[in-house]
């Protein structure tokens, strides 16, 4: 059951993802979980020219200070074809925001080799080439909206990468009308698509988000990922999407990375074969909860799969 | 809450239409709710300063304290001048006081330029480069625990009696404060943000510039208004030890003490007060200007 605990060899990169439709074939390479011509995305990598978006090869990470045979990270393999939305779902202390973290060149690894588009996180970050969103918004306070979103553009001039006009991106999360408020004027839900502007600015190669609608209320959460999922159809990047949220993962995501804890490790694999776009139509359809029940039985058994937090306290 | 929901329809009327949310028409009318909303019912709750309820409390005590200052006055002149003798000496020569209290004044605003300054910088060598830090803490912290007036006698034989040592003197009370608040507002960056301009791969110094420093501009606001009283304190001990020198409000209360003028040692003490009013105004117009992002400037609501 330890897809991407690899072993040895390397099982899940070969034999792929476990596809919730029973009908799918299992090799992800010549497999696109939806099929949909000519989608506003300008060229459709996923299918005929696999490249890598993000590859991950035996990626191992210790914490400092903790239990030397409970790594964060456990020589963990993940392949993520680009432009695909992929999310990162498990039970806490599963290293899916650790992981998030050596993506985005925040933290190093142990042991491992990370790539993305073919460079490493400090490579693809000199270039300006990803994304970062977080669970705050990390709006700079004393900017203005629109200063905020054009800060990716001010700092680090080297990498000579132009980002969109910070009015047409604001106009993309429908608050060009707060461009010249500041961020205490926002409500959070704002606040968070000012952020996902600011990302999304530099065109990134890799939008890297850690549970970024979690502080928010039900009602703005679904608004955001609506908004999320437009922008993400016409812009075509790589997303790595951390969450706790089930419903979340299978609205979103062309594939969910279920991950155990202690060690942390992928546990499943599944894709999402929902249509694109998706809409509330097609999100509230009997298929999804199908999915999401596939969803919860592979985090339950992800929860078994991992040995017992050392701060549970014994029923 | 309402205007949350508000914002939730635009959204996702915005996506419903054809999921394009760049054309979701927004009613002008629909955002300004989000900052303006609260703000008549905190106008309604927050009285004007002219009404009696805020000013009335202080007046009260004045006027008793006024009272019982004339009492005291009365019975025992040599302690205390009359109210009416303080006035007389302010209005009789205001030139005198003006003279001595810009003498104090411009000895206690160098003293903080060079000594908030100095700290200012040497916060930013400190938080940049570790080894600078372990090279000149312990010795701030040696010169901040040594009681200034100590040293200002050694520096008046130093310096003569000129503005030197008194400056000297005023920067060395100032420094402290300012070199403590700034290292820690320059390390007070919230970490996701940190990690945004990590992701960005921004210079040291421009995440120095752009984040660190605008972020610990509260903190520095914070020591000045610590600093700029104590900068008076500071200027005035000076004058004080440094006997026979020119002018300055310290040298004049000195002197007029010993020859038991009690309105002038009074009247200058109002201008010490007066001028310590003045340089808090001050830094209280300067946080408004520049900190209307931070949370201190925002009432608690709730």
């Amino acid at each position: 059951m330890h897809y991407g605990h690899s072993s040895g060899d390397d099982r899940w990169a070969r034999r792929g993802t476990r596809t919730i439709t029973p009908s799918r074939t299992n090799t992800w390479r010549v497999h696109s979980a939806t099929p949909h011509p000519g989608l506003g995305r300008p060229d459709d990598h996923r299918g005929t020219t696999v490249t890598a978006g993000i590859e991950v090869r035996g990626l191992t990470k210790h914490h400092p200070g903790a239990r030397p045979d409970r790594p964060a990270l456990q020589d963990v393999d993940l392949e993520i074809p680009h432009r695909q939305f992929v999310s990162l779902i498990g039970p806490s202390g599963c290293g899916k925001s650790t992981l998030l973290r050596i993506l985005a060149g925040l933290d190093g690894a142990d042991a491992g080799r990370v790539s993305l588009l073919g460079r490493s996180p400090k490579q693809a970050s000199r270039r300006k080439a990803i994304g970062l969103v977080s669970q705050t918004p990390a709006l700079l306070p004393w900017l203005t909206v629109r200063q905020n979103v054009a800060l990716p553009a001010r700092v680090n001039r080297r990498a000579g990468t132009a980002i969109d006009p910070p009015d047409d991106l604001l106009r993309a999360v429908g608050l060009e009308d707060s461009a010249h408020q500041y961020p205490h004027e926002l409500s959070g839900g704002m606040l968070q698509r000012v952020a996902v502007a600011r990302a999304l600015g530099l065109r990134p190669d890799v939008l890297l988000m850690d549970e970024p609608f979690s502080a928010l209320d039900e009602f703005t959460r679904e608004a955001l990922q609506y908004q999320l999922l437009g922008l993400w159809q016409e812009r075509a990047t790589t997303v790595v999407f951390v969450t706790h949220s089930v419903h979340e993962a299978v609205v979103l995501s062309d594939r969910i990375v279920v991950m155990s804890a202690r060690p942390g490790r992928i546990h499943e694999v599944l894709d999402v074969d929902l249509p694109r776009p998706r809409d509330r139509k097609v999100v509230r359809g009997p298929h999804m909860h199908d999915l999401e029940d596939r969803v919860r039985a592979s985090l339950q058994s992800a929860w078994k799969a991992g040995a017992a937090p050392d701060d549970l306290v014994p029923l | 809450m309402r205007e949350e929901a508000g914002i939730v329809t635009r959204v996702t009327d915005g996506t419903a239409e054809g999921g394009d949310s760049a054309s979701a028409p927004v009613p002008p009318g629909t955002i300004p709710p989000a900052p303006g909303g609260p703000a008549p019912a905190r106008g309604a709750r927050r009285r004007s300063p002219a009404h009696p309820f805020v000013w009335l409390p202080a007046l009260v005590v004045l006027v008793v304290l006024g009272l019982a200052w004339s009492a005291v006055a009365e019975a025992h002149p040599y302690i205390l001048p009359r109210l009416g003798e303080v006035g007389a000496a302010l209005v009789g020569d205001p030139l005198l006081f003006l003279e001595n209290a810009w003498a104090t004044l411009s000895i206690a605003l160098v003293g903080v330029g060079v000594g908030a300054g100095s700290a200012f910088v040497l916060a930013l060598l400190m938080s940049e480069i570790p080894v600078v830090r372990r090279a000149v803490m312990p010795f701030a912290v040696v010169l901040n625990v040594t009681p200034v007036v100590a040293i200002a006698p050694a520096l008046v034989v130093a310096f003569g009696f000129g503005m030197t040592p008194k400056v000297i003197v005023t920067a060395i009370i100032t420094f402290f404060p300012v070199l403590i608040n700034v290292t820690t507002g320059l390390r007070s960056v919230p970490l996701p943000v940190l990690h945004v301009f990590r992701t960005l791969d921004a210079s040291r110094w421009e995440v120095l510039l752009r984040l660190r420093v605008p972020s610990s501009l509260p903190y520095t606001l914070a020591a000045l208004r610590v600093v700029l009283p104590l900068s008076l304190v500071g200027a005035v001990v000076a004058e004080f030890v440094a006997a026979g020198s020119s002018g300055g409000l310290g040298t004049m209360i000195r002197n007029s003490a010993s020859s038991a003028r009690l309105d002038h040692v009074y009247a200058g003490v109002v201008c010490l007060a007066a001028m310590g009013v003045l340089l808090l105004a001050l830094v209280t117009l300067v946080e408004r200007r520049l900190l209307f992002w931070h949370d201190s400037r925002r009432p608690t609501r709730g």
